[in-house]
């Protein structure tokens, strides 16, 4: 067997597999090392340069991120050249962050200022004037960019182009006035947008944010219960979770956003669509059915009891048998239900009626 | 699908044929983008040019319902170029010399003149397929809602044994699965052939293990399919039970059924908004939705996953199980079941390919890197499937079946000159009673369009954004024309999802001989400008537009 390459990170020998940046080899071994232009699912950007490391031999610091790892390197990960480098670093990105009086999306963390307080940071290095242009004008009705928390680590961007492949979005403009835009700056309705959300779940600053204003604290500081399933329309099977806020809908519990699991953890890689991210409001829909529903001899349907509509069926659904026969019967089973549904249904028609005319509705 | 979705990203070559992946299916869409972007061949076979042709390598325009002949002309190449597989065809498939005999009418000058699409790029599609390693084949209701469904999906088997692109990762033959439980409520035994598991009720030994597992008679002989109930509805059917579905919607040549419900004697529906159907319910039972409830779905690649409840039902909304348990109960069974997990626990017990997945299981284990279980999981140690016929086809031999191309059932003629076909779209979900009330969705897609080739559209003096009606022999509805190289010319397209104007009053009902489904891709059809009805605004959704920037 040959040798496999190896490294020295913080003094330890860890070996790599050919390919693997430090930052990868770091994480596998367990050592921290802060990023925000990173993510597992897009090629490495080295853009926010949060995760610079010192190898031995060379003269300056290096992405960890997108620096592959090379038998025999030398590398350390945190000494005082990366903190002081790091804490001037993120009191830039603050300076030119209007973190304060931002408006606080639920259930979402703002990855830039935990990182800012986690390192110390220096908060006196006053402000740089917002020449960066937003959209304020974007009609679409799911997506919101505040150029003024944007830092333009570009995941985003990169998301966009790299994973959902339609580069609706991409770094406009040039030097300070560098913005993320679409072409001509038209509302995400009217370009390639899928409107899937990846630049909302993405985004480490909160400058992408979700619009549905239920997504954003109203009255008082209340948790959101994130509650993993899976979703309900096409046959991938995304998980996603839904954020519960139990005090909502008269306690019922209100969903008010969906998230996306962490990448690589689930066979959607944490990647959603614009239904499963985002069309969830018909849960809470005024025109639900909320009582049974019996058909009157005046031909319209009037509200019922449980009790009445379950013995109107029974006696129904019965009667036909009597009459014409147990295949006279006919069971269309749902496959948007469980199935533990569907299994009921079948074992309805076949123990409880005696037919074998159960069907699922997509009969494909 | 035979594969996972997680090994689309390192197939080197994704033959898509009749799925319009980035609308219907839109995270595996993402998977194949990014097998795209690390340089695999995506060659797409679809009579409209879908968003998925744009990173295409090839895209092979067919005529709708003409896909056994470009897959048998494949074939034919194949043979004809010695590419097979040889080894795997001798060691694991039966019926080879009968196939080749058939294929040989194949040609694939003649299979141009059939389908539209240049013999070249037949040949050079056929031997990309057979040459390379990890070739995957994914295809969804384009290819099976054909009245001859089931023969497109031999011919696709066809290529994949006659290649052994099987029983490998990022290889094989992979329906992908319309809905969320298509796979689950299949394998639940929501058949009329199957119990639990796809284990056939005329199968004594099946059935005697039942019938005693469940303490009743069964029936030894197959129920009637869903085409054929909805057929029988007011001739030899008269009660129907219906959950989870707007048959007046979903159904083809729905006027048809709406008159037969009109003799239909009794009819319970259990869903969550009001719909089509409800008009001719008696009994109407409000049920749950995803959110108000614990279960499991299944997905495309055989993962069954949690549901979890995550908020309360409104009103006196049950959850589906327990309706349906209360149901039994007001008949006069004697069910009792604490919840879903002891439901679940009951259909695996005598479903083998299941029998070793459990609530249990499902909340604490990874498996293969990620949470679910896929099937066939069949002891409680196993760890789930991730592809299937690994060392040698599940059935023992996989059998090549010949088929002959059958046109579909209603083409143009002099009377309705152009060829419809239905879909989904992005920004619905099939009868859209949810989709519909979600007001981003609908700003992005807000009416019933209809797709119409500019020549078309020319000879009919339909301009971008006009009122049109569409017309078949079964009925009409209006819609937005969208005057839009996205379709064959000849050729039109319209979704699926706008009650107003329901794309199933014009389709054809004629069923596939073995599975049933219908012939929603194909029918003939005619459009004309609606007078008075001037011009609607333009929405967003479409490319290819006549007039204006890709948008």
């Amino acid at each position: 067997m040959s040798q496999q390459p190896r490294i020295t990170l913080g003094g330890s020998t860890i070996a790599f597999e050919p390919g693997e940046t430090l930052l990868d080899v770091a994480r596998r071994h367990g050592v921290e090392i802060p990023t925000l232009c990173h993510d597992p699912r897009l090629k490495p950007a080295g853009a926010c340069r949060t995760c610079l490391v010192e190898i031995e031999g060379w003269p300056r610091l290096a992405p960890a991120c997108a620096t592959e790892a090379r038998a025999g390197m030398v590398v350390v990960s945190e000494s005082e050249r990366i903190d002081r480098h790091r804490k001037s670093l993120l009191a830039l990105y603050m300076a030119d962050h209007s973190a304060d009086g931002q408006r606080q999306e639920r259930g979402t963390s703002n990855q830039l200022l935990a990182m800012a307080r986690a390192f110390d940071a220096p908060s006196d290095w006053g402000r740089l004037p917002e020449r960066r242009a937003g959209r304020s004008e974007d009609r679409n009705p799911y997506i919101s960019y505040d150029a003024g928390t944007c830092i333009l680590c570009a995941r985003c961007t990169r998301f966009c182009d790299e994973i959902e492949g339609v580069s609706a979005i991409a770094l406009a403009a040039r030097g300070s006035e560098t913005t993320v835009s679409t072409a001509d700056g038209l509302s995400l309705l009217d370009t390639t947008c899928e409107m899937c959300g990846g630049c909302v779940d993405v985004c480490p600053t909160g400058a992408m944010a979700e619009k549905m204003p239920l997504a954003w604290e109203a009255g008082p500081e209340r948790e959101l219960e994130k509650v993993r399933t899976t979703c309900a329309y096409c046959g991938v099977g995304c998980q996603l979770d839904l954020n519960v806020d139990r005090a909502g809908e008269g306690g019922r519990g209100r969903i008010v956003k969906v998230t996306s699991p962490e990448p690589g953890t689930t066979s959607n890689d944490g990647n959603l669509c614009v239904k499963g991210r985002f069309a969830y409001e018909f849960v809470h829909h005024q025109d639900r059915l909320t009582t049974p529903l019996l058909r009157g001899k005046d031909g319209q349907l009037h509200e019922a009891s449980w009790e009445d509509a379950l013995s109107a069926a029974a006696e129904g659904l019965m009667g036909v048998r009597e009459r014409h026969g147990a295949d006279a019967l006919g069971f269309v089973s749902s496959s948007r239900c469980t199935g533990e549904e569907n299994y009921l249904v079948q074992k309805l028609a076949r123990t409880v009626f005696g037919t074998n005319n159960v069907h699922q509705c997509a009969a494909t | 699908m035979t594969n996972s979705i997680s090994e689309i990203r390192d197939v080197d070559f994704l033959f898509v044929i009749g799925s319009n992946t980035s609308e219907a299916h839109p995270i595996i869409a993402m998977e194949m983008k990014r097998a795209v972007a690390q340089g695999a061949t995506l060659v797409v076979a679809d009579p409209r040019a879908i968003w998925m042709t744009q990173i295409a390598e090839k895209h092979l325009q067919l005529k709708p319902g003409t896909d056994v002949w470009l897959l048998n002309a494949m074939a034919h190449v194949i043979v004809e170029e010695g590419l097979t597989d040889r080894a795997f065809v001798e060691a694991h498939t039966e019926g080879f010399e009968a196939l080749r005999d058939t294929l040989a009418n194949y040609r694939p000058e003649e299979a141009e003149r059939v389908t539209g699409v240049p013999a070249e790029d037949i040949r050079w599609a056929a031997r990309r397929y057979a040459s390379t390693d990890k070739a995957g084949i994914y295809y969804t209701l384009g290819i099976t809602e054909h009245s001859h469904g089931t023969d497109n999906v031999y011919a696709l088997a066809n290529l994949v044994l006659m290649t052994g692109h099987l029983g490998r990762r990022s290889t094989g033959l992979n329906p992908l699965r319309g809905q969320n439980n298509v796979q689950g409520a299949n394998d639940a035994g929501a058949s009329p052939v199957f119990y639990p598991g796809y284990q056939r009720v005329d199968d004594p030994e099946v059935r005697a293990k039942y019938e005693e597992a469940w303490g009743v008679e069964l029936r030894p002989e197959p129920g009637s399919n869903l085409n054929e109930m909805m057929k029988a509805v007011g001739k030899d059917i008269f009660g129907l039970f219906v959950m989870g579905e707007d048959v007046l919607l979903s159904e083809p040549n729905v006027l048809r059924l709406e008159k037969a419900l009109n003799a239909n004697d009794f009819l319970v529906i259990q869903d969550v908004f009001l719909n089509e159907t409800s008009r001719f319910a008696d009994v109407i039972f409000p049920a749950t939705v995803f959110a108000e409830k614990d279960g499991v779905f299944t997905n495309s690649e055989r993962r069954v996953q949690r549901v979890r409840k995550a908020v309360v039902p409104p009103g006196e909304a049950r959850a589906d199980w327990q309706i349906l348990i209360d149901l039994a109960n007001a008949c006069g069974a004697t069910w009792s079941f604490d919840g879903p997990g002891e439901i679940y626990a009951e259909m695996v017990r005598d479903a083998p390919k299941f029998a070793g997945i459990s609530y249990e299981r499902l909340e604490n284990e990874v498996n293969h890197g990620f949470t679910g279980l896929q099937w066939p999981c069949t002891t409680p140690e196993h760890p789930g499937t991730e592809y299937l016929h690994e060392g040698g086809v599940l059935r023992g031999k996989g059998l090549f079946t010949a088929v002959d191309y059958r046109p579909s059932m209603e083409l143009p003629d002099e009377e309705y000159g152009l060829l419809l076909s239905t879909g989904r779209t992005l920004y619905h979900y099939n009868s859209a009673t949810q989709t519909r009330r979600e007001p981003g969705l609908t700003a992005k897609q807000p009416e019933a369009f209809v797709e119409i080739h500019p020549r078309d559209a020319r000879k009919r003096a339909i301009a971008d954004g006009d009122r049109v009606e569409i017309r078949t022999r079964r009925g009409a509805v209006q819609a937005q024309a969208i005057v839009s190289r996205q379709v064959r010319p000849g050729c039109i397209w319209t979704p699926l999802h706008f009650s107003e104007a329901r794309a199933n009053v014009l389709t054809n009902d004629a069923g596939d001989a073995v599975t049933g489904t219908a012939e929603y891709k194909v029918c003939a059809a005619e459009v004309s400008r609606v007078e008075g009805g001037g011009a609607g605004e333009h929405f967003p959704g479409s490319f290819y537009r006549e007039s204006g920037p890709a948008r």
